[in-house]
């Protein structure tokens, strides 16, 4: 009788530490990282994985561009230390806008990483990409719909439609994989550039 | 006894259930972003029961229920009840 109560009572005590244990290793997040406090325990155990390793492709070229953007502007004042320290008021703005508006390369677009990214990521679940990858074949078959046609620019509602389905994925991702989302969200003009070209599209 | 045994039995119980939470809560993430994306309300999920393969019937909190399931033609469907 007191055994069995004695086990009974061991057997909790596994239990609830077992739980402790694991609800205090997850629910405190790394200090070196910086990631909002989650929802539930599910997230939290994901999380931290698409953070660790380095964005393979498509997360470089922006912070290649932002680097080599804010290297730019530091090499355009080192070059004119003057107007920037001396004239304040006569208006030039033009050298200096030229050289901001060059600096920031176009970035480079992998859609095929993008896909495969978006297929590995687990801060979207099954249903959720199957429903998106069910709006973007109809957005395509909207394109593919149109380039049949005379008149092959797309209309303002398609771009509307495509801004809305990528801000969808923005939020689903913007939390749970915020180096995909940054990848997709510099991305944006790039694969609407591909989309609103006939050429460029049938090659997809 | 009896009762002593029963409240272990829930203790055990109480705490040993978020070990088994995890894989439901991602669930109904899911589920609720699913029903979401297609344009319908749901706040959180209360209940999903499985149907059989991709096929859930949907409770959520704001007293919404929905049929969620994937198609023959693959398509994700969300019917509401």
């Amino acid at each position: 009788m007191r055994l069995s109560m004695i086990a009974a009572c061991f057997a909790v005590l596994l239990v609830s530490s077992c739980t402790s244990t694991r609800t205090a290793s997850t629910s405190a997040p790394p200090t070196g990282v910086q990631v909002p406090a989650p929802s539930d325990t599910a997230a939290q155990t994901i999380r931290p994985e698409p953070a660790a390793p380095p964005p393979p492709a498509a997360a470089p070229p922006a912070a290649s561009s932002a680097t080599s953007a804010t290297a730019a502007k530091s090499k355009s004042a080192a070059e004119h230390p003057t107007k920037q320290a001396g004239e304040a008021a006569p208006p030039r703005p033009s050298p200096a806008a030229a050289a901001t508006s060059k600096s920031p390369a176009p970035p480079t677009l992998n859609l095929a990483d993008l896909e495969q990214r978006l297929r590995d990521t687990r801060a979207i679940g099954v249903f959720t990409k199957l429903s998106l990858k069910n709006q973007v074949d109809d957005l395509l078959n909207e394109f593919r719909t149109l380039y049949k046609g005379a008149d092959k620019h797309p209309t303002a509602e398609m771009r509307q439609q495509y801004d809305l389905l990528l801000l969808k994925v923005l939020s689903l991702l913007q939390d749970g994989d915020p180096s995909l989302a940054a990848a997709i969200s510099s991305s944006r003009e790039a694969i609407w550039g591909i989309l609103s070209d006939p050429d460029k599209f049938a090659k997809i | 006894m009896r009762i002593r045994i029963f409240v272990l039995t829930f203790m055990v119980g109480l705490t040993g259930a978020p070990l088994f939470a995890a894989d439901d809560a991602s669930m109904g993430k899911d589920l609720k972003a699913t029903i979401v994306l297609q344009g319908m309300p749901c706040d959180s999920v209360m209940d999903a029961k499985r149907n059989a393969d991709s096929d859930y019937t949907v409770s959520c909190k704001d007293g919404n229920r929905y049929h969620v399931f994937v198609n023959a033609q693959g398509r994700v469907v969300v019917q509401k009840l």
